[in-house]
């Protein structure tokens, strides 16, 4: 009896553990942002936007000539390698200058460059 | 001669007001009429944003009706060169071709050729390009020449109307037309679709609609 207690409680114990974790490890939206060179037309922006679209990671593309950025929205748990976003730019035909990792949804990107 | 030499003027695509190549993977649609006498439609795909291939269907027609040209033609795109730069970007473009020209006043298919050098420098604010353009077949040859500066009046993201207004001098070999010839153009586009009209010195009217996807 007293071991089917314990086990009982080490049960409800180690399942009240792991859902804290997962409640802990909820991913929130995370996106990539990106300085570009060579952003001035519509037709830049839109063939960037076609290409990083077609990626499995990709949950969605803001492009931005006026700050010279590219933004991608990544699936929960999804990521894209710098070495692959440089690829994809210089295969689009642009030049990457840099990149950086942010817990911020396009949303927030969208609001933050276009406040007036 | 001289009269079908002056048609050949209409010769020049739309796409002369643009870069031969929008981007990787894309394709470029592109119906220009020209005062009446000239009607053109144009097919290219960028399997890399460096290089497109694709052709065209071009019918010029006398203004009286007194005979027409129907020209087949491909031609291939090649980006040279291309600076990017924070802001602004510069390229230097390629282009030749073959086509096959019939006509209502004569007899069996002409070859005709085309190749031509384009170089431009942009920003979201200003936009310059030079370009030019050789011709032939056995019936003609000439070189067209073509300065282009274009203003936009508001800077414009890709999800927005894009305004510019171009201002277009074009010189001619082969006794196509004598001096600079002038065209003042509104350009309009947004995301994948391109519209633009423009009217010459003499009162000519021109217009061009492209759609890239």
């Amino acid at each position: 009896m007293k071991i089917l207690m314990r086990t009982i409680t080490q049960f409800f114990f180690a399942a009240a553990l792991l859902s804290g974790n997962l409640a802990h490890a909820q991913p929130t939206a995370r996106s990539i942002e990106m300085n570009v060179d060579g952003l001035v037309c519509a037709f830049c922006a839109q063939g960037i936007d076609k290409k990083f679209r077609k990626l499995d990671a990709t949950a969605d593309v803001f492009v931005s000539l006026e700050h010279h950025l590219v933004a991608v929205e990544l699936k929960p748990g999804q990521d894209i390698a710098d070495a692959e976003l440089a690829k994809l730019l210089t295969e689009a035909g642009y030049t990457l200058r840099s990149s950086k990792r942010i817990d911020e949804a396009l949303s927030g990107v969208r609001a933050r460059t276009e406040k007036p | 001669m001289l009269r079908i030499l002056y048609l050949c003027v209409g010769l020049l695509p739309g796409l002369a007001l643009a870069k031969p190549i929008a981007f990787q993977d894309g394709t470029s649609l592109m119906l220009e009429y020209g005062a009446g006498s000239m009607l053109e439609t144009q097919a290219f795909y960028a399997p890399r944003y460096w290089w497109s291939a694709g052709g065209g269907l071009l019918r010029l027609e006398e203004e009286n009706g007194a005979f027409s040209r129907d020209i087949a033609y491909t031609r291939t795109n090649l980006l040279l060169k291309r600076w990017n730069l924070p802001g602004a970007q510069g390229n230097v473009f390629a282009s030749g071709g073959l086509g096959a020209a019939q006509g209502s006043d004569f007899n069996g298919t002409h070859t005709a050729y085309n190749v031509a050098l384009q170089a431009d420098y942009e920003t979201r604010r200003i936009y310059t390009s030079l370009k030019s353009d050789w011709q032939g077949s056995s019936a003609y040859a000439h070189r067209i020449d073509t300065a282009q500066l274009g203003f936009a009046p508001y800077p414009h993201d890709w999800t927005v109307l894009a305004t510019w207004f171009v201002l277009q001098a074009r010189y001619y070999t082969g006794g196509l037309y004598d001096g600079i010839e002038s065209a003042l153009v509104l350009r309009l586009f947004k995301g994948g679709v391109w519209t633009e009209a423009g009217v010459t010195q003499d009162g000519k009217l021109q217009t061009m609609f492209m759609f890239n996807f």
